[in-house]
């Protein structure tokens, strides 16, 4: 300890330096325990992704093992030009977008519903919760053989017995193939309106209870306050919910794989990946069209974060 | 402009033996300052907020301007209400916060804008009209909250316990432009406050409560000259007034070696109380004495130097109990910890109450 006795120099707080080895040795005396999760971060999730990146940029098709080599944008330009991945594309975006969007309307809808006091709430509330917690393929499942199915399907079991009543020959129809996108959007809004009312729910009890009553003082009808307070609070709730929504409804591949198996024109993005990969078995271009599901992930993640952080700063100004 | 009244206004919350408010009788005239005033949890802001239509009257009747509204919403009521915490729109801009019931009520712009541009100068907030909230000191959201009742040139203004959340010193030069401004428009104000020197610098008169049960309404001089239970002689005045219960004697009540004299009446009066009588003196109408001069001797605890004068705490042993004393003195008589003087009541300010009802005799 030579230098204990030196001034420290104007504007730094640092403490006395000790001698550089000891502090390092010390330095990783704390960091040694936790290398070994680092390294298998890394490994399970830094590693993949990197060789996807590689192999984006290469011309890699299993059924011509011969020709193996550098490919550069060549995979690219084949995933945003070929028709069948423009196609995707544009399911992708239409299936996120209805999903969330119907989602949410119907998750703010049971919210306000849930947002009073009655016999009950608290049980209610879990149940409404339950869709979120099924296993995605189980739900999947559930709905196409369950519920869609033509012959002994609930749906149509259900027009057997309404149009029974009246005696009448009831519709039977083939759910899946007369409306597959739509068959699909159903069975996701049914998992992610849970998901979307939770969050909203949240939103609708941090409500300023003393502005919801100037407001009433202030002569608003109940609409008024609807429209003039809550939804305006209500903002970056459903903001957030909207694009956590999308961000996983983007990567959706349980569903379309269960439902459709991408037929019928439903097939989205990560289904497209999915069968370049293991159908086509061209791994170049399925790896180029991952990272394109990746960079619209991170492009719809950095607004959820910005929103995330904004509603922090929100909570913390109060 | 209007008259306020509360016919036997009860309100009982669900599940509750006590009502929150019992069968409250109150008149406020037109252009008043009404100040309602008690502890925490004696209905005060409930009474308000049952004017205010947020809370329902379970038995009686309220009347703004002879007119019933026991049952009408809020909004039919023509009133104007400045929460504790303001209750600013968040989203909304000082204009648009103080236009919003303008809006609603589709007055013309221009005369919104008059409206509004008036209040902000009445108010100095000019110069904050396109802010936020959120943007704003706490001084500067009171004041908006104001505004935000003065556009709407309401009946009645309700105000509760608008500037406990403001500093010491903002909160006393706030206190006396409210008091100001509610003169200058002289709107019918009733105002909820725990703080009892609020009530008493603010109020033309002053509504005491406890326990959902009003004690006595008037005006702040006789409020504090003739408080008319225990609960009232104790609750204003600051210091509080020294309240004790002693035994009763023919002359008066026999407090230490002094016999503190009372008139006939007021003894015939006391004589149902168990041989007892509570008496309450003033910190400011009790004298230090003399060690001779019969008084009762305390020790001194503490002493709150004011400046212009000081608060003396001490205790005494009186009837085998010990007892704690204020007294106000001029800072020459001024003693120190743990001395021992000698206090007398001054016997004309003494007050007596019913030993056990505490209603005064």
């Amino acid at each position: 300890m030579t230098l204990a006795v030196e001034k420290p120099g104007p504007g730094t707080a640092t403490p006395p330096e000790r001698p550089s080895g000891a502090r390092r040795a010390s330095a990783w005396a704390r960091r040694a325990p936790l290398l070994p999760a680092l390294v298998f971060m890394i490994v399970v999730t830094q590693l993949p992704f990197v060789a996807t990146l590689v192999i984006s940029f290469m011309d890699w098709n299993a059924y011509y093992p011969d020709e193996i080599g550098f490919a550069g944008f060549d995979n690219f330009q084949r995933v945003l030009t070929d028709v069948n991945m423009r196609d995707a594309v544009w399911t992708t975006i239409l299936l996120t977008a209805s999903v969330v969007i119907i989602s949410l309307l119907l998750g703010l809808g049971i919210a306000l519903l849930l947002d009073r006091s009655f016999r009950g709430r608290g049980a209610v509330r879990t149940m409404m919760i339950a869709p979120f917690l099924v296993v995605p393929v189980a739900a999947a499942l559930l709905w196409k053989h369950a519920l869609y199915n033509p012959e002994y399907g609930l749906f149509n079991g259900a027009l057997t017995w309404l149009w029974g009543l009246f005696g009448a020959d009831p519709p039977q129809p083939d759910w899946i193939s007369s409306m597959p996108l739509s068959a699909i959007v159903a069975s996701l809004v049914w998992q992610w309106t849970p998901f979307m009312m939770l969050i909203l729910l949240a939103g609708l009890q941090s409500r300023p209870l003393d502005v919801i009553e100037a407001a009433r003082i202030d002569g608003a009808t109940s609409w008024q306050i609807f429209t003039n307070m809550t939804l305006p609070h209500l903002r970056q709730y459903l903001e957030l919910g909207g694009l956590l929504g999308s961000i996983y409804v983007v990567q959706n591949f349980d569903a379309v794989f269960t439902i459709t198996s991408g037929g019928l024109g439903t097939a989205n993005l990560p289904y497209a990946v999915y069968q370049t990969f293991y159908n086509a078995h061209d791994y170049g271009r399925a790896s180029a069209a991952a990272v394109v599901v990746v960079i619209g992930t991170i492009i719809i993640a950095t607004f959820a974060l910005r929103t995330v952080s904004s509603l922090f700063r929100e909570e913390s100004g109060r | 402009m209007a008259t306020v009244s509360y016919n036997k206004a009860t309100r009982i919350y669900a599940g509750q033996e006590r009502p929150a408010v019992n069968e409250l009788d109150l008149q406020i005239g037109d252009g008043e300052f009404l100040v309602l005033v008690g502890p925490s949890g004696c209905g005060k802001s409930t009474s308000l907020r049952m004017l205010a239509g947020l809370e329902d009257v379970d038995r009686g009747q309220i009347l703004i301007d002879q007119r019933d509204v026991t049952h009408l919403p809020p909004k039919s009521r023509d009133i104007a209400m400045v929460f504790q915490n303001y209750a600013l729109y968040p989203h909304m801009t000082v204009y648009e916060n103080m236009a919003f019931a303008l809006k609603l009520r589709k007055t013309s712009k221009a005369e919104i804008d008059r409206r509004v541009k008036e209040a902000a100068q009445l108010l100095q907030l000019d110069e904050y009209l396109s802010r936020k909230p959120k943007a704003l000191s706490g001084g500067q959201r009171q004041r908006v909250a104001m505004g935000r009742a003065i556009v709407r040139e309401p009946q009645v203004f309700l105000m509760d316990e608008p500037l406990s959340n403001l500093d010491a010193k903002l909160r006393v030069q706030t206190r006396s432009q409210i008091a100001t401004l509610q003169a200058k428009l002289g709107i019918t104000t009733v105002y909820v406050t725990h703080d009892q020197v609020e009530a008493m610098t603010m109020g033309h008169r002053v509504a005491v409560m406890l326990d959902g049960v009003l004690q006595q309404c008037d005006t702040p001089r006789a409020l504090y000259d003739t408080p008319q239970n225990v609960f009232v002689a104790g609750f204003i005045g600051s210091p509080a007034m020294n309240i004790k219960t002693v035994p009763l004697s023919e002359q008066g009540a026999s407090f230490a070696q002094m016999i503190l004299p009372m008139q006939r009446e007021q003894i015939a009066a006391a004589s149902s109380g168990g041989g007892k009588v509570t008496i309450g003196f003033r910190p400011e109408a009790t004298d230090l004495v003399g060690p001779h001069e019969g008084g009762l001797p305390i020790v001194v605890d503490l002493v709150e130097d004011l400046g212009s004068d000081a608060n003396v705490y001490g205790h005494a042993a009186l009837d085998g109990g010990s007892e704690r004393f204020v007294v106000r003195t001029d800072r020459r008589g001024m003693p120190s910890m743990g001395e021992t003087v000698f206090i007398k009541p001054q016997p004309n300010h003494v007050h007596a109450f019913h030993a056990t009802n505490g209603n005064r005799i």
